[in-house]
Formats: structure tokens, sequence, C-alpha cells
């Protein structure tokens, strides 16, 4: 719910969808093309760089958010770093270094492309976008009902850990794990209720077939994608010409 | 006149037998403000969702207009589209992921061309006063503006008769505040009100007619003014006396106050006392005589 809150509140809130998913496109194929670590490291800074001071994201906030998926990048190169033979066994990769910086890099700059997109663009709006794709209307409405339901479950779930807390409930490691389990049972049987509360809402609203929404149209959707078809064409064109 | 929503000897049992309803009948009329009142458990909610369809009653009838509702698809959507359902708990009617969008479901599943849709999500959030958090995450409003979101998600339905599941349950009294000036707008512009309460003095202060729900059974139906003579029945189904009532009486006892009509609220209740007080004096009986209190309320004060 952090990522929804920040882009509610982000700068490019109203600029079209359409754009900032294309230019965060523009961003992964920028990141495939790139073949070397500078370049790829210096894609990543830039993300980062549009998203605070463009998007107008707090960079406390970005990195908050920014920091699970780049720590799992982190991690998920360490195995890089060792390489296994026969004859030596396990020993340092000659080559660690690049290739590691190589994976990292490239990776990194999707996922802050990506953080671009997401950071500025609340999931309702990115729903619309999908419906304007011809996404199809099952998977629409299954992807409404999980938005809906996750926030209305972690307000439950945040309301259950506290009551239990305030009742010794986390006193220990063994008492943590039993109210854990509680939690568990009555967030199941919550969801259970919730879902057919859900489902009894839409009902009483003639909305028994299918979840329909009006959708926000942007102000500027031409000039928003001409812009973005600019800058996402300076990207590759960078990035090509580093390449040579 | 025919009412415009009439439930007789409704009866319901719940599939685990439980009986929820039982001999329940009672009839909306068109434009009116209404209030049902009864205990946790009474059937309240249950009354409810009887009306917009939510559930069919094991026997007993259910009429609309005069006619008896129709539970096939498409009776249910023509019944839908006139008798709006507000939830007691918004998080289990919010759908959608903005303001905006979930006003938006319910005349979008009327078929409505999307100019009408913008239209009558604009003109419900105005209603409402939600202009300004149209495009606001739902799970960002506070409680009162969930409430408020709700209601104008009903609302943009153009509903005839809209059904409040406890809409003061959670608010704080500003919210409340808030809630009732809308109803009393809604009142205003011809909208009939069913509102499931627990709260006496909202009930008699705001309603026309009042419903009292007793272990799912309709005991009483009474315009607010006749409520000083419903005292037994309300008193048996524990629902107390509303306090302007309460105060009305016993400074009528003491003399202090007499109107034309029973005072409604502690603002009719004020405009039923004397402006000014008599002079403080050691015989008080005679102050007040001369003052003539115990008399019916004096335009200037003497």
């Amino acid at each position: 719910m952090l990522i929804d809150s920040i882009a509610a509140q982000s700068r490019w809130r109203r600029v079209s969808p359409a754009a900032k998913t294309g230019f965060a496109l523009a961003g992964l194929l920028a990141a495939l093309l790139a073949d070397s670590a500078p370049v790829t490291f210096g894609l990543a800074l830039a993300f980062a760089l549009i998203t605070c001071y463009g998007a107008g994201v707090p960079a406390r906030l970005w990195l908050r958010v920014a920091c699970l998926p780049l720590g799992f990048l982190a991690l998920g190169v360490l195995p890089l770093a060792f390489s296994w033979a026969p004859a030596t066994g396990w020993h340092w990769a000659p080559d660690a270094g690049t290739r590691m910086a190589e994976v990292l890099g490239r990776a990194a700059a999707a996922s802050t492309a990506l953080l671009l997109l997401v950071l500025s663009t609340p999931l309702a709006d990115l729903f619309d976008l999908l419906r304007r794709m011809r996404c199809p209307t099952v998977l629409l409405d299954v992807m409404h009902v999980a938005y809906r339901m996750l926030a209305v479950l972690s307000v439950s779930t945040a309301d259950m850990q506290r009551a239990q807390a305030a009742r010794l409930g986390h006193v220990s490691t063994w008492h943590s794990l039993r109210s854990l389990g509680l939690l568990l049972a009555c967030l199941l049987c919550e969801t259970w209720r919730r879902a057919r509360d859900l489902e009894r809402a839409a009902a009483a609203r003639n909305g028994a077939d299918g979840l329909r929404f009006l959708s926000a149209t942007p102000a500027h959707p031409w000039r928003d994608a001409s812009i973005a078809l600019v800058a996402s064409s300076a990207l590759l064109a960078v990035v090509l010409g580093a390449r040579l | 006149m025919t009412p415009l929503l009439e439930a007789r000897h409704l009866r319901y049992a719940y599939p685990d037998g439980r009986q929820a309803l039982r001999d329940c009948s009672l009839s909306i009329a068109a434009g009116s403000r209404n209030v049902l009142l009864g205990a946790n458990g009474a059937g309240k909610t249950t009354l409810l969702q009887h009306f917009n369809g939510l559930l069919r009653p094991t026997s007993g009838e259910l009429r609309l207009d005069g006619q008896p509702f129709d539970y096939s698809r498409a009776g249910l959507a023509a019944l839908r589209r006139r008798v709006g359902l507000v939830f007691q708990n918004p998080e289990a009617q919010l759908l959608a992921p903005t303001v905006a969008a979930d006003v938006s479901f319910g005349p979008l599943n009327l078929g409505l061309p999307p100019a009408e849709v913008r239209q009558r999500t604009a003109f419900a959030l105005a209603a409402v006063g939600l202009t300004a958090l149209a495009e606001r995450p739902v799970q960002h409003l506070s409680h009162g503006q969930k409430k408020r979101a709700c209601i104008a998600g009903v609302l943009a339905m153009s509903p005839d008769l809209i059904l409040l599941d406890e809409p003061m349950a959670g608010l704080d009294a500003a919210m409340q505040a808030e809630l009732i000036a809308v109803l009393d707008r809604l009142a205003a512009e011809g909208v009939s009100l069913l509102v499931s309460t627990h709260d006496v003095d909202f009930a008699y202060r705001w309603a026309d007619t009042l419903y009292l729900l007793e272990d799912g059974c309709c005991t009483a139906a009474f315009a607010a003014d006749a409520w000083p003579e419903q005292l037994a029945v309300l008193r048996a189904a524990g629902q107390p006396q509303p306090a302007v009532l309460s105060l009305y009486q016993q400074l009528s006892e003491r003399g202090l106050a007499a109107a034309p009509r029973l005072p409604r609220s502690f603002d009719e209740l004020l405009a039923a006392l004397p402006r000014k007080a008599a002079a403080p004096c050691e015989e008080c009986s005679e102050c007040l005589e001369k003052s003539g209190l115990s008399a019916p309320v004096p335009a200037t004060p003497t």
C-alpha cells in the first residue's frame, strides 16, 4: 500500500499512464541493450533521479521502496562470485567482479525503470490502461478484488496484531509463533467473510456480472505521449550510441 | 395511497435454521424519512437486505409500488435500481480503487452511456461533499468519508428509496452531523430514506415514521410525535426515551416549559423555554407565577 500511496501523491499522477508505461518499457529495453556496467548503472541512477526530481517522489521514500528489490538483486548476484570445478572445488570466479557488476547493473536499471512507473502511477490507472489494452475482463476483475482485499486485509491484519500485542501475544518467541498461527487462522476466516461481503455489495448495485468502473481521462494524453516518445528515443539513442 | 415499499408478514430463516424474521410487516411511503429501531441481532440488516432483493423471504410478500417483487434477473436489476442499500461497514461495500470509480460502478451496471455516468458520478460526489477526493484511493479515506462514498455510490443510481444500515456507527459527532446534513439534503430532494439505528435521539429528531424491530418481529410502527404513546412497547424492546423528551417532561412537570407540540430536538426545546429567567427571589413559586412560566410559553419575557 506504500507504493500506491506514494503514487497517489506523485507530481506525475495526472500524466497519461500510457505515456509513463511507454517510457518505462523503453527503460527496460535500454537496460537489456546496454552492454557495459557503467551504462547500466548510469541508467539506474538516471531513473532514480527522474523518479525523485521529475515525478516528485521523496528520495527517502524511494530508498525505502527500492531497498527491497535492490537488496534482493545484490544478494542474488553473490553466487556469481564463486565458481566450482571438479579439480579445484569451490573457488573465487576469475571474472566475478565484471559479471556481478553487469548483472547487477542491468537488473538495477530495469527495476528502477519499473519503479518510476509504479511510484508515479496508482494501480487504478494501470487497471484502466490494461482495460484499454483489451486485457481479459475476468483477469481484471480478479486484480481489482485482490487489490481491494489487500487494502482491507492489511488493515485487519494490523488490527489483529495490535490486539494480540495488547494481550501479551508477542511476549516471547513461542507466544509470537502461537499468535501468528491464530492470526493466520483468523485471517483465513476474515478473507472468506470479506469476499462474501464484497460479492453481496456488488450484487446490491447490479454488479453480479463483473466489475466495471469509469476510467479517469488524462488531461493531455497526446502531449504526454509525445514527450514520452522523444524521451524514450533519446534514451535508446544514448544506449545504442554507447554500444558503438 | 399505494406505499412505495411494503412488507407483509415476512419470515426468514438462515440456512442453519435460525429464525431471523418472524412475521414482519411494514410500509414505506414515498418521500418519507423512516427509522428502523432495534437492538443488536433484532434483524435490522436482514430486513434491509430483503428490501434490496439480496435475501428472499421464506414466506410473506414484498411489494414495490404495489407490485410483488420480481426475483428474476431483470426484476432484481430493476428493483436494485430503485432501492439502494448502503452497507453498515464501508469496507464491505467499496469495491473500486478510487472514489470516483466506485461511485461509477452502479450507474455503469445500469447500462448508462459514459457521459451520463460521469454526470451522475459528479452529482453524487457533490451531494455528499466528496468532489475534491474523487480520484483518491478509497483506502486513503477516513471512516466518515468512506461512509459518504458509499452513499454516493448508491445515490448515483438515482434510487427512489435508500436503505442505510446503521450509518452513524463508528462516526464521531462532527462526522455524524455531516452525515445527517447529507440525509437532510436527500430527503429535501424527495428521496425516501430508511435508516436503521440504535440512536433513539437521532431517530426521534429526524424521522417521520419509526419502526420497531424486536427479535425478528416488527412490533410497532408510529409517527415520531406519537413516541410517548409507545413508551411501554419501546421500553419492553430495550429502547430508552430520547434525552430531549425526558428533559422536556421533567421541565413540564416543574412548570418550566410548555409547548404546543412536543419538542423533537434541543433547539425546539430551547424555543419552548422563556428567553429570560425570572429574577431570583426567596419566594420562587410567587416569582414563577408572576413570570407566567407555568402557563404556555410567552412570546416575550415578562
